[in-house]
């Protein structure tokens, strides 16, 4: 961190942080940077120049949401019964089946939201964190145009969960037909929410901090 | 302590001078594009009456059943606790509480935040807490995904049109209307306006003792 105190020092593009001057986060105040200055005097909440161990936090929160995207992919997400036979889906299962009944469109919503965009927005944090790590010289602009996006839509991927949570509590008629959530449930929902946490603690001014 | 009369853009730190733009018009910062203001006509007035409605709203939108469906003779009914509380039954417990938080307790307290920081500035009124509650809105705002649970039924609705007869209750009128009154509710909230107001209030504070 000190490392960028020094870089940012020398330049001569005027960022607030370069001006001695720290944004508040909450409220977007701006207050001289000084020793005893730790608490935004608008809204009290502590002052970071730039999320404090935004990189190491992003980039655990990342590595989380990896590893549990396999189990979320590999395990059943709801187990469908009907007259005693029960058959398990996977997330690519559901949305196969929605194929196979006619359902294209609704098909491509599901895999636009449980399985494109965790993946693109894991792509994209990865991205934005190698750029961070290797100060790679880049038009820096779309990349905070990449990073706006995958902020904006990793909520929609909660569609999975929330059209479970319904076919679980609707279809409910014991041996007959009931729908029963799988495992990969929970490991998918910690999905969505590590990525969202994740997107949540990249600070985008890092990539700005590193151009020259 | 001299008061700093520039701006920051958040996502690339660039210093800037107030843009100030009309009543219609946006601010976008100059070298990353972000959004930096967005003027709403009347926004505070508007920002209390719609959370009046929604506060309103939200009582039928989730106690009474959205969707019916009827399998075999066997008919069931679903609200907005009954798929919290089923995967409780089945212990997923841990998406139980995801599912509460996205669709229950977030929009309320959303909804309830903007009810009283509105109201707080619309009558002038300090209060030691207004800075923490515009904080908390700013956290929960997108975490309340009402709009996302939405899509949620259509999808479970289509899958379920092939087995099983489905009725929609008054409760997913409630809904939708909720889900209408929090969409405007956000669109209406100038946050760059509410933070000067707060910041005013507790000058005025500040000046009183
Ligand atoms: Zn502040
Ligand atoms: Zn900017």
């Amino acid at each position: 961190m000190e490392n960028y105190a020094r870089k940012l020092a020398m330049k001569i593009e005027k960022s607030a942080l370069t001006q001695g001057l720290i944004r508040c986060h909450e409220c977007g105040c701006l207050t001289r940077q000084t020793s005893h200055a730790v608490h935004c005097p608008l809204c009290d909440s502590p002052l970071h120049a730039r999320i404090a161990n935004s990189f190491q936090r992003t980039a655990a929160l990342l590595l989380s949401s990896l590893s549990l995207y396999i189990p979320a992919n590999i395990f059943p997400i709801m187990t469908v019964t009907q007259f005693g036979v029960g058959e398990p889906h996977t997330i690519a299962g559901g949305i196969i089946a929605l194929i196979h009944s006619d359902m294209i469109p609704i098909a491509m919503l599901v895999l636009i939201a449980s399985i494109l965009v965790p993946l693109l927005k894991m792509l994209g944090l990865g991205l934005l964190l190698l750029c961070v790590y290797y100060r790679w010289q880049i038009n820096a602009r779309p990349w905070t145009v990449m990073y706006r996006i995958i902020a904006f839509v990793g909520r929609w991927s909660m569609l999975d969960i929330f059209m479970i949570s319904i076919l679980v509590s609707l279809v409910d008629l014991g041996g007959v037909a009931q729908i029963i959530a799988g495992p990969a449930a929970t490991a998918f929902a910690a999905v969505v929410v590590l990525t969202m946490f994740a997107a949540k603690s990249f600070d985008p001014r890092l990539i700005w901090d590193i151009q020259q | 302590m001299s008061k700093i009369e520039l701006e920051a853009c958040a996502e690339c730190d660039l210093l800037l001078n107030p843009a100030l733009p009309e009543m219609g018009e946006k601010a976008h910062c100059p070298r990353c594009g972000n959004l930096l203001q967005r003027p709403r006509k009347q926004s505070i007035e508007r920002t209390f009456a719609l959370s009046i409605a929604g506060l309103i709203l939200i009582f039928p939108a989730n106690l009474l059943p959205l969707v019916g469906i009827k399998i075999l003779g066997n008919t069931k009914d679903g609200n907005l606790w009954s798929g919290v509380a089923a995967l409780f039954q089945e212990n997923m417990w841990g998406v139980a509480i995801l599912v509460f938080l996205a669709s229950i307790l977030f929009p309320l307290l959303n909804i309830i935040l903007s009810l009283l920081i509105s109201a707080h500035l619309y009558f002038n009124k300090p209060n030691a807490h207004l800075a923490r509650w515009m904080r908390w809105l700013q956290h929960l705002d997108e975490w309340a995904m009402l709009e996302v649970y939405t899509l949620g039924i259509i999808v479970a609705c289509v899958k379920l049109a092939s087995i099983a007869e489905l009725k929609f209750d008054f409760g997913l009128y409630a809904f939708i209307a909720l889900l209408i009154i929090t969409g405007m509710l956000s669109s209406s909230l100038d946050e760059y306006l509410f933070w000067k107001q707060i910041g005013e209030l507790r000058q005025k504070v500040g000046h009183e003792d």
